[in-house]
């Protein structure tokens, strides 16, 4: 037995050591990293009906990975326009979430983390609250509001600034408010964790000499904000990029979501292995751009989740 | 002076912000209590509390509150314990793996829930096949997998609230109680679990709400058991009716009382503290208005018990309120106004006949260009009318009368034209 582990059963007992150990390993080992490797050896394989699996057939293949890119083979396209013009646009529209909401919350961060007062506790009370309920049923409160006969429309053909209801659904407004409702708490608290503890006096210090208020921010709080801001973006990114319920019910009838393909290949198609390879691209392609925009911030790894 | 612009600028962006975060919500409850079969808030019809009564007939949706809760209890257990094990590991483990470690565990909360659940099945689905087991072994239940694939990141969430209270843990006090003749196991229950019991608590309410509300990773893995999200998304997906409504409100309902419970608690205390340390008593603490024990200078407790009898009331009013005459009325208005603007589209038809029968008659053989935009019925006849005169326009009268249906007679062209 190593060492380090005989140390470790001897602090913890042999009982209580090994009931610690055994949860950590089955967590991380078995729910963590084995079922991604398995989704990544799964997403090689050709889809085979059951009984095949196992058999000569079942050889590595790139076969998935080509579809995404390339097509079905003997298409009339060189591309496969349709599922990458939605990956990269997924990509896009949940960059511009991440952007409005970090824009949208920064100054309520802000201001909740550097006020005192009662008021606080009650604002930071309303906050949570909507998360509380159902994602399912925030996107359908939305979906209420912008629809053809919703209040949005009637006040707006209302009150003239519209002669006809105005489409949010398949103009995907609905579906950019929703992606960035789902998600303010997220990007609030990382934020408002790191400003609470920013000392009032370096802000006031920076007043007395001389620094106009946006001065303030861009060099006195954003730096020292920067790991709950970094939290907070990679967060709203990842799960605005992974989101299925809100593309499903406020997503125009036209446009789709990359994980509703993937959501397609699995529960239309029953083709695992595409859906896997499909999941697989989207996991890498996220955490290289969290990665590189994370190095271009000189933010750690370490800094997320704090 | 620019202070107060400020001030004002601020509030009003706090008051944009809540109505976007709470406007939805506040909307949504209120198309609960309205008849249209589509929820809508606006125009308001009738009162009603029907699409309560329609809830609690659903079966699909009782059901899938069954499941929901089921898999949450499964996930408390499953989480909590294992994010607990892992804030212990966290503190032990060899100082070079740590980084990589932490990594590892905060991953879950990262990866989107989609790929949770897709390497959720498809790990599960290969160590059955791998142990020869059938299709209905337990490795390939609904419930199973589903609260092995949401634990996987639930338990990240726990172990997050949980180290947060383990840092502020004193470990001398498990070696006193080991030198004092504890076994491992007795310390652990006896010292580090009471101590640990606030965030323990938190972290099992966290993570029951999030296997509630999850979705994502749900969707792949539910088999037979749909949990209440997932019937809920379909039945979104499918049609939506006020009756999903009505569950919002009923789970914003709760959610405020538990949220004002949860103040008025944290007030209490408080206030409690706050007369120890000055040596009086609850009651001398507020002066002015005296109210028992618990409401003493907590707005948030009078706030609940408020609720609470507008609650009461509420639920009183829905067991004798029949709305029926009113959706009765609101049907007949309904018919009539559909009556009336039947009818106001006749007249409309019949008057544009009219004027455009007079307009034409006026102008029908002097701009015949006009004509064309009656829709076809003007014959090349009308043109020759117009180009040729007098001799041909008789001709051309009678191939419009065809159009007009009567309106349009030859003497009124004869007229136009002399």
């Amino acid at each position: 037995m190593p060492s380090f582990l005989k140390d470790f059963f001897n602090r913890n007992g042999t009982l209580m050591g090994s009931l610690m150990l055994g949860l950590v390993l089955f967590w991380t080992v078995g729910l963590i990293i084995l079922p991604q490797l398995s989704m990544l050896d799964f997403s090689f394989r050709p889809n085979l009906p059951p009984p095949e699996i196992g058999g000569p057939k079942d050889v590595y293949t790139l076969e998935n990975y080509k579809y995404l890119v390339f097509g079905p083979e003997g298409g009339s396209q060189d591309y496969n326009a349709v599922d990458l013009k939605v990956f990269f646009r997924t990509l896009v529209a949940a960059v511009c979430v991440t952007i409005f909401n970090l824009i949208l919350c920064y100054p309520i961060a802000y201001y909740l983390g550097q006020t005192k007062g009662n008021h606080i506790r009650i604002l930071a009370l309303m906050l949570i609250i909507p998360y509380w309920i159902n994602e399912i049923l925030r996107a359908f409160a939305l979906r209420i509001i912008f629809g053809e006969s919703g209040v949005l429309n009637t006040i707006l053909v209302g009150s003239g600034i519209f002669d006809t209801p105005f489409d949010f659904i398949r103009n995907d407004i609905a579906l950019y408010a929703g992606l960035g409702y789902a998600y303010i708490l997220l990007m609030i608290f990382p934020i408002y964790n790191v400003i609470e503890s920013l000392d009032h006096n370096q802000i006031e210090a920076a007043r007395d000499l001389g620094a106009p208020w946006w001065r303030i921010h861009k060099r006195v709080v954003i730096p020292y904000a920067k790991p709950g801001i970094s939290s907070g973006c990679t967060m709203v990114f990842m799960l605005s990029a992974g989101a299925l319920a809100a593309p499903q019910i406020l997503g125009g009838p036209s446009s789709l979501w990359f994980t509703q393909l993937i959501y397609q290949q699995f529960n239309d198609n029953s083709d695992w292995p595409q859906g896997a390879a499909y999941a697989v691209v989207l996991l890498v392609t996220c955490i290289l751009l969290v990665l590189a925009v994370m190095r271009l911030f000189k933010v750690n790894m370490g800094d997320i989740g704090k | 002076m620019n202070n107060s612009i400020i001030r004002i600028s601020i509030w009003v962006y706090l008051a944009i912000f809540f109505i976007y975060l709470l406007g939805p919500l506040v909307i949504m409850s209120i198309t609960a209590f309205n008849s249209p079969s589509f929820p809508r808030a606006t125009p308001w019809e009738c009162l009603t509390f029907e699409w309560f009564s329609a809830l609690f007939q659903d079966e699909r949706i009782l059901n899938g509150i069954k499941n929901s809760i089921l898999v949450g209890i499964g996930t408390i257990i499953l989480s909590v314990s294992m994010g607990l094990a892992g804030a212990l590991m966290l503190t032990q483990i060899w100082p070079k793996l740590r980084a990589t470690y932490y990594t590892i565990i905060i991953a879950p909360i990262l990866i989107p829930g989609v790929v949770l659940g897709i390497s959720t099945l498809v790990f599960w689905d290969r160590i059955n096949r791998m142990l020869g087991l059938g299709a209905d072994s337990f490795l390939s239940n609904g419930l199973f997998l589903t609260i092995i694939g949401q634990s996987t990141f639930i338990a990240s969430y726990c172990m997050l609230v949980l180290v947060a209270r383990l840092q502020r843990y004193d470990l001398a006090l498990t070696e006193a109680a080991l030198d004092l003749g504890a076994t491992h196991a007795q310390a652990f229950r006896k010292i580090l679990l009471p101590f640990m019991r606030p965030a323990l608590a938190s972290a099992a309410v966290l993570a029951f709400l999030a296997s509630f509300e999850n979705y994502n990773t749900t969707t792949f893995t539910f088999g037979e058991y749909p949990t209440l999200t997932i019937e809920l998304a379909q039945k979104v997906r499918y049609g939506i009716t006020p009756a999903i409504s009505a569950l919002a409100f009923m789970i914003v309902v709760l959610t405020v009382f538990a949220a004002l419970f949860n103040e008025a608690n944290i007030k209490r205390k408080e206030v409690i503290a706050k007369a120890r340390k000055e040596g009086a008593t609850v009651g001398d603490v507020t002066s002015g208005v005296k109210l028992p024990g618990f409401f003493t200078g907590n707005a948030a407790a009078i706030t609940l018990v408020v609720f609470a009898v507008a609650t009461i009331a509420v639920i009183g009013t829905a067991t004798v309120y029949s709305p029926k005459q009113c959706i009765a009325n609101v049907q007949e208005q309904k018919r009539l106004e559909t009556q009336k603007r039947i009818q106001e589209l006749r007249d409309q038809r019949k008057r544009d006949a009219e004027a455009a029968g007079q307009a034409g008659g006026a102008t029908g053989a002097a701009k015949p260009s006009n004509n064309s935009g009656f829709g076809g019925v003007f014959a090349p006849g009308t043109l020759q009318g117009g180009d040729q005169g007098t001799a041909p326009a008789d001709d051309a009268g009678s191939s419009n009368n065809s159009g007009f249906g009567g309106v349009f007679a030859p003497n009124n062209i004869n007229g136009a034209d002399n």
